[in-house]
Parts: structure tokens; sequence; C-alpha cells
């Protein structure tokens, strides 16, 4: 008995020691710097899910609130092909509705069952949600369709669809070029190019954040709400855009063109009511940009494309003249068809010469000759003094991405040479962007007050609107000469009876025809025709600047630009709702 | 001897004492099993509410592509070429200086520059969507629970 009963112990201490063992083989083995690794690693595959959360791209609206630039649903579609039952119908349907190669979908989605393939594979992205709509479709109707008794039964099985969003247009080619573009084909790396699309870029993307989900239901965690990016409201009127982009076309089709470019400013705050250039551009197919802006060109000429401006730079010369006290408008000047400045001579547009000129006929005639006068008459130091505080060599720090400068030659300089001081009066021998000319000329418009150009009006971050307010950039002439130099251009216009003249409306302009510089000199065969005039006279509150490159019908600035400048104040005068002049005055009196 | 009669006469008898045991380890099973049930049902609870967030936050998002895609379709039927379009199809023609009739309306500035938003100030109360209720452990509950009980009477804990 005994014996029995200490065998019976032994054995038992026997399995106590190997459960124990086990026991302690379980704990040593569950806390092994391994099995931590092990954990780790199967709760970070398994129990959590990282995802970086990125924006929606921030709306571009215009001043009114239409939209210039939102975002549109778009579908990523794609095969588990170890989830595919029916690599048929997969194929079929991929290939009938989205156009894709029926036997590359076949093979992919076979490719589980031939080569064990568990890899998600996306087989097309930017499908519209119109197609993804006829593919669940077909899934609700293989769903319902009863299962065939041979073989499998149809199934989309398999096939997953993704919705993301898209940049998109809905304007079109509608200020594109103040927009610019966002390469959304590109959906880790996607940028904003040119425009405001580049200029605004991060505001626009927002901030991209990165969260980590739980895998397990019970423990809840909320998904961050994370703000779409910054939209911007432009001082841009989508009406006045428009009909300048219609009037731009139109007149480069009459004038045969190379490209038109129109401005419209309001004067007192520097904020651009269109900008409108040619050609065209749809920035929903930003892939084509290469066919339509060929090497060399620019994508808004506006700000980008410098140019001899010709005599629209008279205005500055002028205003300039008159406000050091070189001139007053009745200076009277004998023009004599020529006048020779730093040993070389400097001849009249027509090469006539024009008698005894008060100042308003000089801007009314166009003079070389007496423009170039009354440069020598201020002296290269006051003249550069004045065309330098006019901006000119200096950006314009208008906020669009692209915009170039040429630096002005000013005495001493190694490319400065004493004939530029005649010269460069009548604009000629000077580089400038459209938008540096109508931010310069506007100062006269507006008692001598440069105000910074821009086309972002107010944005909207994390629920608030944020205005921008207007900025003064110098005061540049007294506003008496502003006034009298405004009556004169008006006065040089009516006398002049130009075409540029709107029924109604009392305007002051200037027109400019400016040679181009080539190889061999300057080439009066090709111009550059420019346009500048602003209105109503008595209290301006437009702007407007036409430029159009090298015109074939006519050279002259005073035929092909004067008249599209009367085109546009006709089309403005409505959309901005100025009545004219006689009813507003009559409206003003008490 | 005579002890050991008393102790027989008041001791339990072994069935008695059989019996008092199964019923204290019956007891603590039903005990054991009620917390292990109550368990069960909260953890099923918030298992399903989980999964109803989880549903719910991917048609949240699912919705934002949707009313964003919505507005850019909108946008298309209202942009310029389309509405020019439209107009002259029923038969409307630009305006001209010449067709309008300007009146004085006293104290209108004109057409003001759109509020899209309201201006920075008024700011929204920051809610978390996903209550506490949702995210704590019954232990968590029931700590809380008493703490606010002991708190709401007075008492410090």
């Amino acid at each position: 008995m005994n014996s029995t009963n200490s065998r019976l112990r032994f054995v038992g201490v026997i399995f106590l020691i190997v459960g124990l063992a086990i026991i302690f083989q379980i704990i040593r083995v569950q806390n092994s710097p391994q099995a931590k690794e092990m954990i780790s690693y199967l709760e970070k595959t398994y129990n959590q899910e990282v995802r970086v959360i990125k924006p929606e791209r921030g709306n571009i609206y215009d001043r009114w609130g239409n939209l210039l630039a939102g975002n549109t649903e778009v579908y990523e579609v794609g095969i588990a092909p170890s989830q595919v039952v029916n690599s048929d119908t997969v194929a079929q349907d991929l290939s009938s509705i989205l156009g894709l190669d029926f036997s590359e979908i076949k093979k992919i989605a076979r490719s589980y069952i031939e080569e064990s393939n568990e890899q998600y594979m996306v087989v097309v992205d930017f499908v519209s949600a119109d197609k993804v709509r006829l593919l669940e479709n077909k899934l609700a109707e293989y769903e319902k369709a009863a299962k065939p008794k041979k073989g499998s039964a149809p199934s989309l099985n398999g096939v997953h669809w993704v919705a993301h969003l898209r940049r998109s247009y809905p304007e079109n080619t509608l200020a594109a070029n103040i927009l610019g573009f966002y390469n959304y084909y590109d959906r880790v790396d996607g940028r904003g190019i040119l425009g405001l699309e580049e200029q605004y870029n991060n505001l626009l993307a927002g901030t991209a954040t990165r969260v980590v989900l739980p895998m397990n239901p019970t423990a809840i965690q909320e998904i961050p709400s994370v703000p779409p990016g910054s939209s911007l409201i432009l001082t841009i009127d989508r009406g006045i855009q428009a009909a300048t982009e219609r009037i731009a076309q139109k007149a480069q089709e009459d004038s045969g063109a190379e490209s038109v470019t129109i401005l419209v400013m309001d004067p007192e705050t520097g904020e651009m009511l269109a900008m409108a250039t040619t050609p065209a551009f749809n920035p929903n197919e930003y892939q084509k940009y290469g066919e339509v802006f060929p090497q060399g060109s620019h994508y808004n000429r506006a700000i980008s494309q410098l140019y001899e401006p010709g005599s629209v730079f008279k205005v500055l010369t002028m205003a300039a003249a008159l406000d050091s006290g070189a001139v007053t408008p009745e200076t009277t000047f004998v023009d004599t068809g020529a006048i020779e400045v730093g040993g070389l001579w400097i001849y009249n547009w027509d090469r006539g010469a024009w008698g005894p000129q008060d100042m308003t006929g000089c801007m009314q005639h166009s003079l070389n000759v007496c423009l170039a006068w009354t440069a020598t008459e201020m002296g290269p130091t006051t003249f550069y003094n004045y065309i330098q505080t006019f901006g000119l060599g200096k950006y314009t720090g208008i906020d669009l991405a692209g915009e170039q400068v040429y630096p002005l030659s000013l005495p001493g300089d190694q490319n400065w040479y004493p004939i530029n001081l005649g010269t460069n009066a009548f604009g000629q021998g000077v580089a400038a962007t459209p938008i540096q000319m109508i931010t310069a000329i506007a100062a006269v418009a507006n008692d001598g007050k440069m105000m910074a150009p821009h086309v972002v009006k107010a944005y909207i971050q994390d629920g608030h609107q944020y205005d921008i307010s207007p900025r003064l950039i110098r005061q540049v002439i007294t506003p008496d000469t502003a006034h009298t130099l405004t009556e004169m251009l008006a006065n040089s216009l009516e006398n002049e009876a130009s075409v540029a003249l709107v029924e109604g409306y009392r305007v002051s302009g200037k027109t400019g025809t400016a040679e181009i510089p080539g190889p061999g000199g300057y080439e009066s065969s090709v111009t550059n025709a420019s346009f500048v005039g602003w209105g109503p006279t008595d209290d301006p509150k437009f702007i407007v600047y036409i430029w159009l490159e090298k015109p074939t019908s006519s050279p002259w600035g005073s035929v092909v630009a004067a008249p599209v400048f009367s085109e546009v104040v006709s089309e403005l005068t409505v959309l901005m709702k100025l009545p004219p002049d006689s009813v507003r005055q009559q409206m003003a009196q008490p | 001897m005579f002890d050991q009669r008393i102790i027989q006469a008041y001791k339990q008898a072994p069935w008695r004492v059989q019996l008092q045991w199964i019923g204290a380890l019956l007891l603590v099973l039903v005990v054991g099993m009620l917390i292990a049930g109550v368990y069960l049902y909260l953890s099923a609870e918030a298992t399903a509410a989980g999964t109803q967030i989880r549903e719910l936050e991917l048609e949240r998002e699912d919705l934002q592509i949707r009313i964003a895609d919505l507005s850019t379709q909108l946008a298309f039927l209202r942009s310029a070429s389309f509405m020019q379009s439209r107009a002259e199809t029923l038969g409307y023609k630009n305006a001209s200086q010449g067709d309008i009739v300007y009146i004085p309306v006293p104290g209108y500035s004109g057409r003001q520059v759109i509020f899209l938003a309201p201006p920075p100030g008024n700011d929204p109360v920051d809610a978390s969507i996903i209550k506490p209720a949702y995210k704590e452990s019954l232990w968590e509950w029931l700590y809380q629970g008493t703490f606010d009980l002991i708190e709401s009477r007075g008492l410090k804990p």
C-alpha cells in the first residue's frame, strides 16, 4: 500500500513539475523580447490603421461668389484577385463600362488562381461618378439574379472603387491665366502650378493630418475633422472677365494679332476686375499645356511678358514733367519734327513737323519729339526718379505666381546711353509688363496715389472670412497734377474724335504704338499696339489697359487698340452699373 | 467523551455542510456569470456602436466628397458660358446702356462683395461628436459614476 502511495506521489510530483515547467515556459515565451516585438508588429499591422487625411483643396470664387475652382468626385477602381469569383464578368464589365482592355483585366482577375497573387491592383483612376454608377447598377443586378445551375454566377466580387476628389474648373477657360492649374493626376505630390494655384498653394492645400485608428471596434476613436484648405474670394468679376475675354478673342481675330491682353482695374483700390489674355487655356485639361503654350510663350502675358510699351508711356513722362514743374499744360513747344538727344536724332511717328503745340497737343498727336524735349527739360535725374517712383523696373507684387520684371537702365549703368533719356520718354528702350503699366498709370486716375494691384479680396480659413485691405504703395504725383493730366488726356481724345470715346461717358486715355526690337534693330513693320484709358474722367471707377501684340490689320494703336477700349468700356459701364455722366450728375444733385 | 458528544450534537450534518459549500460555490458561479454577462453585453453594445461609428464616419467622408462634387456640378450649370447660351436660347440678349433706367435709391451703396463665412470672432463651440460614454470602460464608468455621486452629495471622496 505504502509502495503504491509512494509511486502515485512520485507521478504526481512529476506531473506537477511538468505542469509548472509548462506554465513557466508560457510566461517566459510571452514575455520574451521577440514576443513583445511580434505583438507590437501584429498590433501595428492588424490592430490599427494609419491614415493620412488630405484636406479638401480650397475653392476659388469670384467677387460675387461664383465658383471658379472647386473639386469633383472621381473614383479609383482596383481588383483584389483573391476575392474574384467570376473573372469573365469582371473583365467583361470593366472593359465595356470603363473602356479597359479585356484580356489585361482578365489576366489580373485570374492572377490569384494562376499565380497566387493576393496583391490589390489599381486598374484605373479618375473614373467619373457616372461610370461608377453603372458599375453599381451591374452589382445590384448580379445580386438580385438567380444562381445558375452550372458554373459560377456573374459577380463583380473583387472589384473595388474608392471615391476621391479631383480639382475642377467649372468655368473651363474663364480666368485660367489668373487661376493657374493643379496637376491632379499626381495624387501624391500634386501642387498648384502658375497663377493663384501656385501663389497660394499652401493655403489652398491645407494641412494633411496623420491619424492612427484602432481596428478594434470597441476601442472607438473619433476621426479628427480635418478642416479643408483655405478658400479664396477674388477681386475678379466673372461677368467683366467673360466680356473682356470675349472681346480679346474677337480683337485677335479682327486684327490678326499674335495675342491680346486686356486688364481692368479699380484705380482706387488696385483691385483687378478682369485680366484677359489669349490664347485660351482649359485648366481641366492641363496636360495640353505644351500644345497651347509652346516653348518660350507666356502663360499669363499680363504679368510675365515684357514689352516696349511705346506711347502709352508718355502718360508717365507727362505726369513727371507736370509734377516737377518742367512744363505746364499751356507750355508751348515748337515741333520741328526732330530733336537731338545724346548726339542722336529722334523723330515723330510720322516723321512730320507739327509746329507750335501746347502739352495737350503733344499728347493728342503723340509727338515723340515733344516728349523727348520734356524729358530733357526735366533732366535725367528728375525723369528717372519719377519713373522709378512709378515702379518701373520693380515688381508690382501682384499676388500671382510668375510676375516678371526687366531692370530699368539708369544713368551710370553700362547699358544706359544719353539717347535713352529721349527714347524712354516715349516708351522705347524701356521694357515693362502690362500689369506694371496699368499700376503706374492708375496713380494718375487715383489722385496720384499708386495702389498695389491684387486679385485676392478675401480668404476663408477655419470657417472665418478674412478681408484683405487695399494697400497704398505711395503717392507718386500730387492730386493737382493727376487731375490736370486726366483732363488733358480727356480733351486730347475729344479733340481727336478718337474711336476710343464712349457715348455718354467722358474718358481719358492714350494710344501707344511701339516698334519691336529685333536682331537688326527696330522693325517698323511689326508693332505692339496699346491703349490705356480710364473713366469717368471726373471720378474714375475703372482703368483699362489694352495690348495687341503684332497686329497685322494695322500697326497703329489708334486703329486697332482704341476701338477695343471703347468696346470694353461700353460693356463695363453696364456690368458695373455705372450710369452715364449726365444721369450720375443729375442723381448727385440734392 | 462528554465533550465529544456535545460537539457531535451541535455539529452540522456532513450533507448540510456539503450543501452549504455547493450553495456558496453556485452563488459565486452565478455572480461570476452575471458579471460576465453584463461585461459581454456591454462589450457587444460597444462593438456595435463602434462599428456604426466607423460606418458613419465613412458615410460622412462620402458625403463631404458628394457635397463638393454637387457644388462643382452646380457651378458648371451656372457657368458664364452655359448661362449665356441658355439665356440666348430663351430669347434674351445682353443689355446695352440704352436698355437701362437708373433710379436713385437712398441708402443703397451698390452690390456688396460676397460673404461666404462669418468674420473672425464668432467662434463655434468645439464639440466632440463621440460622447465619453462610448469610449470609457465599465470600470471607468463605475468609478466616474461613484465620484459624481459623492461630489453631488457634497462629500469628499
